[in-house]
């Protein structure tokens, strides 16, 4: 007869394969990194400049610089180039934060070498056309107008700018009238200096064989791109730490937006692994106590969770939850009550090794498939210098690492109560 | 080509196999053949709700997510008015334990007070986080009811109200699960480096045991042809004007779904897609637009949209996407125009393929449309579209006795 209250034996996972990459120093300088896995014929590539909005002089110049390198080239317009990637089935994608950005192509491998040349050509030869600037400021600024109506976006800038404070380029954030002073020269000056083959990273990625490899060689490491200016390794100021509280009132909202946090260790930082554990155990995960008690147990909120975010110079703790809005007062008691349960007491076993478990299976979801693996190597060149023993320490400390270490890690890093906590909404229902 | 292993159990199940060794992790997708549009009118919301209530413990295994995490698993669900969808991924070496976890929870719930209470609200939270508390989102809670008169389609999967949610009962929960919930209503698909045969031993020994049982027989009624223009105004506080168009189209098995789907990547997939081209770029009317179909099972809409800037009056949005049909009515669509949607349709096929959990997913959905293997000839169909039968199909749905028009308005510059 079959026992169902009985789980299956556990079987543990045997050793984890670190997958292995290659590294490419190509003949421009650049550097490039090839991740061959998978079993489709088709390839994800994706160059990282380091020209997030932290480097620009002007509101939206960084953006402006990355988003509009595929509106016109010397010899394409924007049409053309839309026209073309999208009969090669090719998808062009870009992205910026404030450290960097970013522009990826997914492409089949039998359309790579011309969807590819497009891109090589939006590198080399972007010329910004006013008419294009034009359309992608009246249109920024319209989304932009929508988006600052939600108060999850409300709560998020205001963290962010108290944090930081708004004249810090970690916590300064673009009006939409900032839309209406871009200029075509900012932009095209940070492409100049930002966009360099001296100063970022590709990752080749897919089901790769010497051929595509050939491809992404030939297109984007001969001649250099971008003036090899020096970089403008900018000294960020200094930040306080003291523990703030703004409160951002919507008059219509059913729900309020929450954040949290502080700043905290970097990703290279000997305790940052035992501290990505502690965090998992707050909010990390479906079973972590904060959903456990303000979604489980209260019903107060569809969702709650904790996260470390990674910036080149520090890293953000942020717990972030949209509750409805008579749940406000009480969530924020029950945050710092978790948080408190952490400094004060041990974890105890069974959680311990319940949340070891689902790390364990987290890793080894960051190597399922190649473009997964390559979404990992990116954030080790953004975050780590590319330390390939990153990994393998963290695995090694998920293992090992003990409940009495992270009352220790708990009390060195979330007992000041110096947290920075924003909410957008409304404190009760009417 | 997807290779898939089936087989069925006694009690109805279905089971679809597929070996990918590409990967350490096995994806495990449960599909049951019910959704929003098996409620009841005045309990709309419950397939969703259900969902809910399907972490809250089962007969045997009190907690739902532990064991699994125990395990370095993950879970999710989805529900949509056709299907409701459940799928885990773990390492391999652990597949055992997801059989372990939903062959008690397709047995029975634990159907607690706590857990539904809780659940209750949880839910109502998601329908204030993403239909009530964001601009615009409550657009569809609007265009359903004025494009349906009479098929289920006409509520969100989310449900008419907050209301209905509100006034669940413990009963009515059972009633739910012992009508759709069962062997003889779903289909399992395992996914991943695994040994076929001892896939099928593991639903044998965790599966084989629970009984078939009487489901509710579906008998929806068919959506009675529109005949004339519907439209709706509301003004909210939102900061632009925007516009919502829903034609009537046919169903997921229509021979015409192929071309439909192509006709909407030939308005809006992609930035050189027409209606991008021209309302957004040249002529700058809107900020935004897009085109799309729902991609239910039964007959669904073909949906235009878009945001207006303020200079726009509707008047010039109407007429500016009315040309853009007239251009698909009257001329069949080039060669050269064609074979770019349709190289895009094959690439995004091949995408998908990449991840093994999406195989079984969408494996799972074609076995409930009639055969997972058809899932192999989806490019073949799409390559086989020609401009004049995207034409007729303009000409057949594009029109406004076919169409629900909904104005949602800004109210912020009175």
């Amino acid at each position: 007869m079959l026992d169902r209250t009985k789980a299956p034996e556990k079987k543990t996972t045997g050793k984890i394969t670190i997958p292995q990459a290659q590294q490419i120093r190509l003949a421009n300088g650049a550097q490039l990194i090839v991740v061959n896995a998978g079993t489709q014929d088709v390839a994800k590539i994706e160059i990282i400049f380091d020209a997030g909005t932290r480097y620009q002089n002007q509101s939206l110049s960084a953006r402006g610089a990355v988003s509009l390198l595929s509106e016109g080239t010397k010899t394409r317009t924007s049409q053309q180039i839309a026209e073309q990637f999208d009969f090669y089935g090719s998808f062009p994608e870009h992205s910026f934060d404030r450290d960097f950005a970013s522009l990826t192509l997914y492409s089949t491998n039998k359309f790579l070498e011309q969807s590819l040349g497009v891109l090589g050509d939006m590198i080399y030869n972007p010329i910004y056309p006013e008419h294009e600037l034009d359309i992608f400021k009246k249109k920024g600024k319209q989304a932009l107008i929508v988006e600052l109506e939600k108060v999850v976006t409300v709560a998020r800038q205001n963290f962010f700018s108290t944090l930081f404070s708004n004249k810090h380029p970690y916590g300064a954030y673009a009006t939409p009238d900032d839309f209406d002073l871009l200029q075509r020269n900012f932009i095209a000056h940070f492409h100049d200096n930002y966009h360099t083959s001296s100063n970022c990273l590709i990752i080749l990625s897919g089901k790769i064989s010497y051929k595509e490899i050939k491809i992404v060689e030939e297109i984007l490491g001969k001649t250099p791109f971008g003036t090899s200016v020096e970089t403008n390794k900018i000294i960020l100021p200094t930040t306080l730490q003291t523990p703030q509280k703004v409160f951002s009132y919507k008059n219509d909202a059913l729900q309020s937006a929450i954040r949290v946090g502080k700043q905290m260790i970097k990703r290279n930082h000997i305790d940052f692994p035992k501290f990505m554990v502690l965090n998992t155990i707050l909010g990390g995960y479906f079973g972590s106590r904060l959903m456990r008690n303000i979604r489980e147990e209260k019903g107060y909120t569809y969702g709650i969770s904790s996260t470390i975010l990674p910036f080149k110079e520090t890293s953000v703790f942020v717990i972030g939850t949209e509750v409805g809005a008579n749940f406000t007062k009480d969530t924020l008691s029950e945050i710092y009550k978790e948080i408190d349960l952490l400094c004060t007491q041990k974890v105890p076993d069974t959680e311990l090794e319940l949340v070891k478990s689902h790390l364990i299976g987290e890793v080894l979801r960051t190597f399922d498939g190649p473009f997964a693996i390559a979404d990992s190597i990116a954030s080790l060149y953004e975050y780590n210098d590319l330390d390939f023993s990153y990994f393998e320490r963290t695995i090694d400390t998920i293992r090992s690492v003990s409940s009495t270490e992270l009352l220790d890690v708990a009390n060195k890093y979330l007992s000041q109560k110096d947290f920075i906590e924003s909410v957008a909404g409304k404190l009760e229902t009417t | 080509m997807i290779e898939v292993i089936k087989h069925t159990l006694p009690n109805g199940l279905k089971l679809l196999i597929h070996q990918d060794f590409s990967t350490p992790i096995a994806s495990f997708n449960l599909l049951y053949n019910v959704g929003a549009k098996d409620e009841h009118p005045e309990k709309t919301g419950f397939a969703h709700l259900f969902e809910h209530l399907m972490f809250g413990g089962s007969v045997n295994i009190p907690v739902y997510d532990e064991p699994l995490e125990r395990v370095g698993g993950e879970n999710n669900a989805f529900t949509n008015n056709d299907i409701t969808n459940y799928y885990l991924t773990l390492p391999v070496e652990n597949i055992e334990t997801a059989f372990w976890l939903e062959s008690d929870r397709m047995l029975s719930l634990a159907f607690t007070k706590k857990s539904l209470d809780v659940q209750r609200n949880v839910v109502v939270e998601e329908f204030n986080q993403r239909y009530l508390n964001q601009p615009y989102g409550e657009v569809w809670l609007h265009l359903r009811p004025l494009a349906y008169k009479v098929h289920p389609y006409m509520w969100a999967t989310i449900g008419k109200s907050v209301e209905h949610i509100k006034s669940a009962t413990l009963n009515d929960v059972k009633n739910f699960f012992y009508s759709h919930y069962a062997p003889n209503n779903s289909i399992l698909c395992v996914a991943g480096p695994i040994e076929p045969n001892a896939i099928i031993e593991l639903t044998n020994k965790w599966f084989g045991p629970i009984g078939k049982r009487d489901v509710v027989e579906r008998n929806l009624p068919k959506e009675p042809t529109q005949t004339s223009p519907r439209k709706l105004e509301i003004e909210r506080d939102v900061p632009f004007n925007a516009i919502y168009k829903a034609y009537h189209m046919c169903n997921r098995n229509h021979a015409d779904f192929p071309a439909t789907d192509l006709m909407s990547d030939l308005l809006s997939n992609g930035k050189s897609a027409r209606l991008y081209q021209r309302l957004v770029k040249e002529k700058q009317l809107f900020s935004n637009v897009n085109a799309y179909i729902t991609g239910d099972i039964d007959a669904g809409l073909f949906i235009i949209t878009g945001q207006l800037y303020p200079t726009t009056t509707y008047e010039q949005a109407e007429i500016a996407i009315n040309e853009e049909i007239s251009v698909l009515q009257n001329e069949p669509v080039s060669a050269y125009e064609l074979e770019k949607v349709q190289n895009k349709y094959e690439s995004n096929f091949t995408f998908e393929e990449t991840s093994v959990l999406n195989k079984a997913m969408n494996l799972a959905f074609y076995e409930l449309l009639g055969d997972a293997n058809s899932i192999n000839l989806e490019v073949q169909k799409y390559r086989s579209v020609t401009p004049e039968h995207i034409q007729t199909i303009a000409q057949k749905i594009l029109k406004e006795d076919n169409c629900s028009t909904l104005y949602y308005k800004s109210n912020q510059n009175k």
